[in-house]
């Protein structure tokens, strides 16, 4: 049964700030334990609403969360919100301790847990996200990339099993946007871990295993990224433009050249266009 | 920028000092103020400086990083010395400008106020040079625990004042950027007269303030999804161990403020 496990389970939610002005309504879906789900849409589109209500920082105005079984409800947060971590998009307001060290164990403490485990926790997800240098730094000698390493540890090791990405990688450069999303690919691999990634960034969808496309505040497409990026209505919809090699793939075939399809990268792509330059 | 604000920020040399429990230090350091408040004559001046030396020496710290520190403030020694050398008339008349006199026991007196502010200044500065900010809050936090006694939550306060520490150089960026932006648009702080530059000190503080809150709102989001319950039980990442050193640390200072007493009321 483990496959079919459900991490979060909605059922007609809605929320609004105000009233008159839904910001969500009727919203119905399922993620499995284990997959990575990316968050897209329009800015006003509710998915950072959305994001909220997944961790628990809001509360429906109607409908269910159902978090591994159990109803999100005021009486039970305090037992689903262990399970969940949040990593935003600002990596300056989520750094609370005055150095990494203390930052990656402020949620530790929350947890009450012995001194012991907290040094070893801080010291595994340092090492696992390449930080342990910076352990004694105070957030102003870290470049945006590396403190979003360090709120990515900061919630790795409170050990979660379901991380929200709030728009995690739209304040990093290039590079950090590509290290970051290494991470993420390194986390969907071990299967630990239940993602959902609300996200502008072509390549993060295209790494994830499913896309929920928000539109007004309801779902309007749960396809896989493969789709999305064929799809130019629904790409435009969401304000999205499909990575280049798949660009690329588009107009060879408006051209009718077959390409296999589905390649991952720009390199499986060189690897696909290559022969057909000798074969003329 | 950030190498001008020394403020808040540890120095680590690994020098026995570094490793005195915080609650040692801040007991220590309120009573080397109340030791140099106290300071009054040229010799217990001079004995606080050759214990605060010994103190600077023995942290391995640069004496250049204690200057920097007590730096910022030279115009409040200026204006202490000025204000305290003119309004004491004591000794002989040194020289006079219209009705301002110069006595020597001012110009002393004046020298002694602006010299002990210095040393406060920058011993204090081994405060924060010898501890991070972190073990800083959780010896402020043990000092203050018999605080709730009152009903005052002593980790409340240590977090607000950790959190606003950590802020503060964020917070200046950020300040940084807006005068850039507002100089771009032509209102350069520099070149205005007085009167505008209050007005325009104004202008500044709406964006930073606002902006300040922003960030308030979404560390709040990030504290609440790290598990933060207000008043929950927590526990402790730093362990705080009281030694016999510490308790020395202590008594050395003991020392001071009982020498320098005695040397005034003799």
């Amino acid at each position: 049964m483990e496959g079919t496990k459900l991490a979060y389970d909605l059922q007609q939610v809605s929320f609004a700030y105000e009233p008159e002005h839904p910001v969500l309504s009727d919203v119905t879906l399922s993620i499995t334990s284990g997959s990575w789900v990316s968050l897209v849409g329009a800015n006003g589109s509710g998915k950072s609403t959305l994001a909220k209500l997944l961790g628990g920082l809001l509360a429906v105005n109607a409908g269910k969360i159902i978090v591994e079984g159990t109803p999100l409800l005021r009486e039970t947060a305090s037992l689903i919100m262990p399970r969940i971590g949040m990593v935003f998009q600002n990596p300056d307001n989520q750094f609370i301790g005055a150095t990494v060290e203390e930052d990656i164990a402020f949620g530790l403490e929350g947890q009450c847990l012995p001194r012991v485990e907290m040094v070893s926790r801080v010291q595994q997800y340092a090492e696992k996200l390449g930080i342990q240098h910076l352990l004694s730094k105070h957030p102003s000698e870290l470049s945006g990339g590396q403190k979003q390493r360090v709120a990515v540890a900061a919630i790795l090791a409170m050990e979660p099993a379901i991380i929200i990405f709030d728009e995690a990688s739209s304040m990093l450069d290039e590079q950090a946007r590509g290290e970051l999303l290494h991470i993420l690919r390194d986390m969907r691999s071990n299967g630990d871990y239940t993602m959902v990634s609300i996200t502008h960034d072509a390549e993060e969808i295209m790494a994830s295993d499913r896309v929920i496309v928000l539109r007004d505040g309801t779902v309007a497409a749960d396809v896989d990224p493969d789709t999305l990026f064929s799809d130019d209505a629904l790409l435009n919809s969401c304000r999205l433009i499909a990575p280049y090699h798949i660009r690329l793939i588009q107009e060879l075939e408006r051209r009718g050249i077959k390409v296999p399809p589905f390649p991952n990268a720009d390199k499986e792509v060189e690897g696909t266009l290559w022969p057909l330059l000798f074969n003329k | 920028m950030r190498n001008k604000l020394l403020f808040g920020r540890s120095i680590d040399t690994g020098s026995w000092v570094h490793s005195v429990d915080p609650r040692a230090k801040l007991t220590g350091m309120v009573l080397y103020l109340i030791a140099l408040l106290v300071v009054n004559s040229w010799v217990a001046l001079g004995l606080a400086t050759v214990f605060s030396l010994a103190y600077m020496v023995s942290t391995r710290i640069p004496l250049k990083y204690y200057a920097k520190a007590a730096k910022p403030l030279w115009v409040l020694m200026v204006f202490i010395f000025v204000v305290q050398s003119l309004s004491i008339k004591q000794g002989t008349v040194l020289w006079h400008i219209g009705s301002w006199e110069l006595y020597s026991g001012g110009l002393s007196s004046g020298l002694i106020a602006a010299l002990r502010m210095t040393l406060l200044v920058s011993f204090t500065a081994i405060l924060t040079f010898t501890t991070t900010p972190g073990l800083l809050n959780q010896g402020l936090s043990g000092v203050l625990k018999p605080l709730r006694k009152v009903g005052i939550s002593a980790e409340r306060l240590t977090l607000m004042m950790g959190i606003a520490l950590r802020f503060i150089p964020t917070i200046l960026d950020e300040t940084h950027k807006i005068m850039k932006a507002q100089a771009a648009r032509g209102a350069d702080m520099k070149e205005l007269p007085w009167k505008e530059k209050g007005r325009l000190l104004v202008s500044l503080l709406v964006p930073v303030t606002v902006g300040a809150f922003r960030r308030a709102e979404e560390l709040v989001l990030s504290m609440e999804s790290r598990g933060y319950i207000v008043g929950a039980p927590r526990s402790e990442y730093h362990l705080l161990s009281w030694s016999k050193r510490d308790t020395g640390f202590i008594l050395s200072y003991v020392m001071l403020v009982a020498i320098i007493v005695y040397l005034r009321f003799i």
